[in-house]
């Protein structure tokens, strides 16, 4: 055997375990999943092929019209908070507080980020609690009445999305950070000599150089949200009424509660190619990296 | 940026910005404290009043006792040691074929690898769960591990490999070293900040997960501890400290972790950034 053959085999053995892995758990059960899409699977008798029927139920199914609207609704709220509030905490510590304060800080506010969704919905469950909960109580002090946050159509999605910011800002902090710490400081000392205050400063010149960052940032709330489940499964279970239903719910119901396999593939596929979408969105911008 | 600015408008502009700060630290931090101080209480009070808070543990014994916590807290830490010990072995295995041996075909391969990066673990999910239901996998701790791992840990190791020089792998092979040993004996120390930062990755998503550990093991033998806790609440909404000590329980973990690697902890967890 020559030695680039010899090369070549080395080379195939090391890469083969995760190549398997990811063949045998992503690659392949994709192509399943296409092919159940379009039968009718209840776990018990074999899939019958239904061609594209699933994909026609799964646009008039009123928890998936329910999901999307929520989806909607869930960016609209937490990517514009999520991303300016972690971007102006960001520039402050950067700008101001390069100091023990500052990592303090940053370090309390990850803290969130390493929780689990499952627990922040239980924290936040008690916290937003309508009758004993401590913000119900907070905001009675400034003489609002108590709201049953959870437990009403208007006001349950407001509230998972409160958490979901809560829980994100950290994350995104850290990243905006050190996207503001990649920035020359060079730029900010020409600005300096040409008597620009900090705030015209972070407009022209951080704001602009964190362009790709804020990119990143939406992009990866926008695809959180289109997969949310942990949160909402803590916190409502899709409940009152349809007003917290995701996609992930929508397709864990028909799969684990209804075991309609080849439906539930369905809505995961639809799922899949919008985020996919999302992706491609930021390339489209960005140029491919 | 030194600037020493002194004048009475920067102090208050700066007394602000501290003020703003310190609520962000303390908004963040609080619910953690409230879930620690009302797992101490007695009463099934919401209301943290502090002759409620007594030191005894009767909170944390129930959890063991009545609910038996034990089990999802050792069946959560075997997946997340295991889980991070295959995918650390795996990914570096890999990240070395690509970047060093750069056999044939090792362009498309890990244009593979970055195309499943695209691919969100919920579309997968079923068909996983039909082969390991068909296979006769449900409730066990292989079904728990093989499908976290995935193709972000080669990507990250991949960038690091650049700093192990390719000198050094050659004159190894003049000395006779065989593959194992290089990849062993040289690679694997030179990348071992990149293996930290994927194992604090890997742990807390290994630790925090839910929808897959909560469809494939239905038995409460192999419950892990997040669909422990979720149970848990279902089951005592309102023995609010019982709840709470549970919560305390899952969440110690990764918080100890996080204050002894704080630094590990940011880096590995922002570099997942690139994973979305």
């Amino acid at each position: 055997m020559s030695a680039k053959q010899k090369n070549n085999l080395w080379g195939w053995l090391f890469v083969l375990p995760s190549f398997a892995v990811l063949l045998v758990f992503i690659a392949f059960p994709i192509v399943r999943s296409f092919y159940l899409s379009l039968t009718d699977y209840n776990v018990l008798k074999p899939p019958s092929f239904v061609g594209f029927k699933n994909y026609v139920s799964a646009f008039k199914d009123p928890f998936v019209q329910a999901s999307f609207r929520n989806t909607f609704q869930y960016v609209l709220t937490t990517v514009p908070i999520q991303t300016i509030l972690s971007m102006i905490v960001a520039a402050i510590i950067a700008m101001r507080f390069q100091n023990r304060y500052g990592r303090f800080v940053k370090g309390c506010m990850f803290i969130p980020v390493i929780s689990s969704s499952v627990l922040v919905g239980t924290l936040f469950t008690l916290l937003f609690d309508s009758t004993k909960g401590v913000v119900n109580s907070a905001i009675s002090l400034v003489g609002i009445a108590p709201v049953n946050w959870l437990g009403q159509k208007s006001t349950a999605l407001l509230t998972v999305c409160i958490a979901t910011i809560w829980k994100n800002v950290g994350y995104f902090l850290v990243i905006f950070y050190a996207g503001i710490m990649d920035i020359p400081m060079s730029y900010y000392e020409a600005a300096e000599v040409d008597g620009a205050s900090k705030l015209q400063q972070f407009f022209s010149i951080t704001l602009p150089c964190l362009k790709p960052i804020t990119y990143l940032v939406v992009t990866l709330g926008i695809i959180w949200s289109f997969q949310a489940f942990d949160m909402v499964y803590a916190m409502t279970q899709g409940g009152p009424g349809k007003s917290t239903y995701t996609m992930v719910y929508t397709i864990y119901n028909a799969a684990f509660r209804e075991y309609r396999m080849g439906y539930a593939c369905t809505v995961a596929l639809v799922l899949f190619v919008f985020i996919l979408v999302v992706n491609n969105i930021q390339k489209l911008f960005l140029g491919r990296e | 940026m030194k600037d020493v600015d002194r004048s009475t408008p920067h102090l208050i502009g700066q007394g602000a910005l501290v003020l703003l700060l310190a609520i962000m630290a303390v908004l963040a931090f609080f619910p953690f404290l409230y879930m620690f101080l009302l797992s101490f209480t007695n009463s099934d009070s919401l209301y943290l009043h502090f002759r409620d808070i007594t030191l005894d543990l009767h909170n944390y014994r129930a959890v063991f006792d009545r609910i038996n916590f034990a089990t999802p807290l050792k069946n959560s830490m075997l997946v997340a040691v295991v889980t991070c010990l295959l995918n650390c072995v795996l990914c570096a295995m890999a990240a070395y074929g690509i970047e060093k041996k750069r056999f044939a075909g090792s362009k498309a391969v890990f244009a593979i690898y970055l195309a499943t990066l695209a691919v969100p673990g919920q579309v997968t999910m079923i068909p996983v769960f039909l082969m390991m239901r068909d296979l006769g996998l449900m409730n066990s701790y292989l079904a728990l591990v093989l499908p976290s791992c995935d193709a972000f840990g080669v990507f990250l190791i991949k960038q690091f490999m650049g700093s192990v020089p390719d000198a050094l792998l050659e004159a190894a092979d003049i000395d006779g070293a065989g593959e194992v040993y290089k990849f062993s004996r040289i690679v694997v120390p030179l990348i071992m900040p990149a293996l930290v930062s994927l194992t604090v990755f890997t742990f807390i998503s290994s630790w925090n997960n839910f929808l897959w550990p909560l469809v494939i093991c239905t038995d409460s033998s192999m419950h892990t501890l997040t669909v422990a806790l979720s149970l848990l609440k279902g089951r005592f909404e309102t023995n609010y400290g019982l709840v709470m000590a549970g919560s305390t329980m899952t969440f110690m973990f990764p918080f100890v972790l996080y204050i002894c690697l704080q630094k590990q902890f940011v880096e590995g967890i922002a570099l997942s950034g690139i994973k979305g």
